[in-house]
């Protein structure tokens, strides 16, 4: 017999978890399961194979996780040093600051990224002034490169790992910094025996939306990579388009889902202070 | 402490790269010039005007407002009975709810789409406008779950113990007392939701049609045989918009907490 409270508590949950059930997950898991199904209809890693046999395929794969773990670790150290920064200002000035990381969050992705078209298009900023000082006869394709793609990406999803970050270091003790200086610890060593460990949890929080980010982004690698840098998502999108190909897009949608669950579980590990490749920490 | 000048100058640095998109997006919308250039070519508001007169923009802009202010009520009538539910009543089965209903953050957009699409949406004869409404109700269910969670957890328990005791309804409880001292944080969850939804993109991808078309969808549509500024102008007006948004909701309740 459950208590009177509880049993209400499940009334008040059922609608949004039957709604997120039946608009979410039920269509989803249908469309997962589709890919463990060979076209006679039996179950197996058929598509799978069949997938990485295209170098095509292989090829978008692979790009996609060294975007994904490029921006991730780009994202990282900068916001590390954005991070520190900001905890060291006095707390008037952070809360503008904050501020001001946030605010790209709320702009469309869609304006953001069309600011990279402006600036790296064939008569865009860095054209022209690379073209003015000489540098250049032809203009340069800067657009459609798989480091347009990571600028884009990483501009897109710095703020991400930044707030947390920043929330993580909040809560390092006041004065750990200063008595390890005293000891005579140099920068280097405060931050990887220090600063580092306590703000483990805003590293793995931060660093899994950076990551799951970067390889499920559409819109960036849409606008910046087109047909010629392919990430998984646009390969999904224009082989449904274009060929009307469910086989492929579930087998993208199983890899992107894994991929960010991995990731996940990798960053927890290293959110709980547990290095990778050692046991439990003594 | 104080601030070792390197580390202001990597700050400073750090916020150049993100701010300064938008500032180049505001230069190039404003230009005078008939190609899409930065520095502008002189300063006017003429492509700001032309692309108000767009009518397939106008018409996306439309959808995509009704579609943001409906699928907001949707999940905030979803989300702030479950919210209390699993900040309160220690319902059963708390775990497995709440993991599904965050699910919607951790699977890529254009999936919840295409699946939709396939296994719902055509199968059952349903229009574009309910399906973009359903998809972009779930998709926001999450964050008003988080947000009105946050915002009870703050909340002291014995204010609305004390209303039961006094001979309040369950009901009348959360009515009459709970409601008003969380409203801040059921302003935030729909800010926060309205510009979800106003900016998504890989949801509406697939399930976007002939006629009903999003903002977004439409610029994105539009950028490939676009060389005037008029997408920029757009791009400039709707990030003035967020930022706006942003801004007041900031001064009046600290959204920044929330995100």
């Amino acid at each position: 017999m459950i208590a009177a409270p509880r049993l209400r508590g499940l009334l008040l949950m059922a609608p949004a978890g039957a709604f997120v059930a039946l608009a979410f997950l039920l269509p989803l898991a249908i469309l997962l399961s589709g890919s463990f199904q060979a076209e006679d209809g039996q179950l197996g890693v058929q598509r799978y194979v069949q997938f990485f046999a295209d170098p095509l395929n292989r090829e978008v794969f692979l790009r996609t996780l060294r975007i994904g773990f490029l921006v991730t670790l780009a994202s990282v150290i900068l916001g590390y040093v954005a991070a520190l920064a900001i905890v060291d200002l006095d707390p008037g000035s952070r809360g503008r600051v904050i501020g001001l990381v946030t605010l790209p969050i709320m702009i469309s992705p869609v304006a953001r990224t069309y600011a990279w078209i402006v600036l790296l298009g064939r008569t865009g900023l860095v054209n022209s002034v690379a073209h003015e000082f000489g540098f250049t006869d032809a203009p340069l394709r800067l657009l459609y490169t798989e480091p347009a793609v990571f600028l884009g990406l990483l501009q897109l999803l710095l703020p991400l790992i930044i707030l947390p970050l920043v929330s993580a270091l909040e809560n390092v003790p006041r004065d750990a910094v200063p008595a390890a200086r005293m000891l005579g610890a140099g920068w280097w060593t405060i931050f990887v025996r220090i600063l580092l460990p306590l703000s483990r949890e805003g590293l793995g929080v931060g660093g899994v939306l950076v990551f799951t980010g970067a390889i499920t982004a559409y819109i960036t690698p849409a606008m910046l990579g087109g047909a010629k840098v392919l990430m998984l998502e646009t390969l999904l999108y224009q082989r449904v388009n274009v060929t009307d190909d469910i086989a492929t897009a579930t087998v993208i949608t199983a890899l992107l889902v894994a991929m960010s669950v991995v990731a996940k579980a990798l960053l927890n590990r290293i959110a709980r202070g547990r290095p990778l490749g050692r046991g439990r920490a003594r | 402490m104080t601030m070792r000048p390197w580390a202001i100058a990597a700050l400073v640095a750090v916020l150049l790269f993100l701010l300064g998109p938008f500032l180049i997006i505001v230069g190039a919308g404003l230009s005078a010039g008939e190609t899409l250039t930065f520095p502008p070519e002189g300063l006017s508001l003429r492509w700001v005007w032309a692309v108000l007169q767009v009518d397939t923009l106008r018409h996306a802009f439309a959808i995509s407002f009704s579609l943001a202010v409906l699928s907001t009520l949707g999940a905030l009538a979803l989300g702030i009975p479950a919210a209390y539910a699993l900040e309160r009543l220690d319902p059963p089965g708390a775990g497995a709810i709440r993991a599904l209903v965050t699910a919607p953050l951790v699977v890529p957009g254009i999936v919840v789409g295409l699946a939709l699409l396939r296994y719902f949406v055509i199968p059952l004869g349903i229009g574009i406008r309910p399906a973009l409404l359903m998809s972009h109700t779930a998709l926001l269910v999450p964050y008003t779950v988080r947000v009105v969670a946050a915002s009870l957890r703050n909340l002291r328990v014995d204010i609305e113990e004390a209303a039961i005791l006094l001979g309040a309804s369950p009901l009348t409880a959360f009515v009459s007392v709970v409601m008003p001292n969380i409203r801040n944080g059921i302003v935030a969850a729909f800010i926060l939701s309205f510009i979800t939804s106003f900016n998504q993109v890989p949801v509406s991808l697939f399930l976007a049609g002939p006629g009903v078309s999003t903002l977004p969808i439409e610029m994105l549509a539009r950028i490939d045989f676009t060389y005037d500024p008029s997408i920029a102008a757009l791009s400039a007006l709707l990030a003035l918009l967020s930022i706006a948004i942003v801004f007041v909701a900031e001064r009046l309740l600290g959204l920044s907490r929330y995100v």
